[in-house]
């Protein structure tokens, strides 16, 4: 799976590790006019990817400067995305910056008690 | 220029109709605050309602006309280290935004907290189709930047004023 350079955005996708597990780290800026137009179709490849190695997904914020709101909206979309493919999701972010603190801890509200989205901090 | 009242800063400028200059702005007002504020956090939190605002003038104003003037951006600070950031576009008079934007004010402090507000908004974008505009900044600008949000609608503008509580020094 290729990484995404979109803007000022950078999506590293790191090999899978032994347990399966794919690393995504995301630096930069998400401050494109439509993110999700932009990110639904590298995360739908990139969901292909898992599946076919039957493995999960762990999202890095820890780097990211700034994502601007439509950005979460396209955060909602991989967290459904990937609950419909069966795909194990968890996201990781730096608890020290109050402004993904915020961000994030708002997503619990997508977590149920299926095991296949997590949030975590690093 | 700031005046006497003041905490002594202010930012008023108009702006260019690109969406480039969203970024710009918003690392411009981060970099300037940062200079004046010891609190990183708040910082930031003044960027990100400088940005959302900027990104909603630009996605629901009328830009079909010409008038440079109309697109501003105001960042000031009170005597009582609030901050004030404020967006004035212009607006279409029968496009309907302008209405929904008010609606989405009152919506949003209609709510006990923002927070409510915001993960009220979560719920909602998740049982939206993709296409639909996912209106996250001004909750965003809400829960996130702590902010008291309101709008006034006249001459054909409209202009968004986020008040950001004290700001610690």
């Amino acid at each position: 799976m290729e990484n995404l350079h979109i803007g000022d955005l950078t999506i590293e996708v790191a090999p899978a590790a032994p347990d399966g597990v794919i690393s995504c780290t995301w630096r930069g800026k998400s401050n494109e006019r439509n993110p999700p137009e932009i990110l639904k179709p590298w995360f739908e490849k990139l969901l292909a990817a898992v599946s076919e190695q039957q493995g999960s997904l762990e999202m890095h914020f820890e780097k990211i400067e700034h994502f601007n709101s439509s950005t979460i909206t396209a955060l909602i979309r991989l967290i459904q995305l990937c609950r419909k493919s069966g795909v194990k999701l968890v996201m990781v972010y730096d608890q020290t910056l109050k402004w993904q603190r915020l961000s994030f801890d708002a997503l619990r509200v997508f977590e149920k008690n299926d095991d296949l989205f997590h949030l975590r901090f690093a | 220029m700031a005046t006497s009242g003041d905490f002594g800063f202010s930012i008023d400028m108009t702006v260019r109709n690109e969406w480039r200059n969203v970024d710009l702005l918003r690392t411009s007002v981060q970099n300037c605050f940062t200079a004046v504020f010891a609190d990183v956090d708040g910082c930031h939190a003044i960027a990100m309602v400088t940005g959302e605002l900027l990104e909603n003038a630009l996605k629901y104003g009328d830009w079909t006309r010409g008038d440079r003037a109309m697109f501003r951006l105001r960042v000031h600070g009170t005597r009582e280290n609030d901050v004030e950031v404020s967006v004035q576009n212009p607006v279409g008079e029968s496009d309907g935004n302008a209405n929904l934007l008010l609606q989405s004010i009152e919506e949003i402090n209609s709510f006990a907290k923002p927070e409510q507000a915001y993960r009220a908004r979560l719920l909602q974008i998740a049982q939206s189709e993709d296409s639909a505009p996912s209106r996250l900044g001004l909750v965003r600008i809400a829960f996130e930047g702590n902010c008291r949000l309101s709008a006034t609608l006249a001459d054909g503008t409209v202009t968004v004023r986020a008040v950001l509580a004290s700001t610690s020094t």
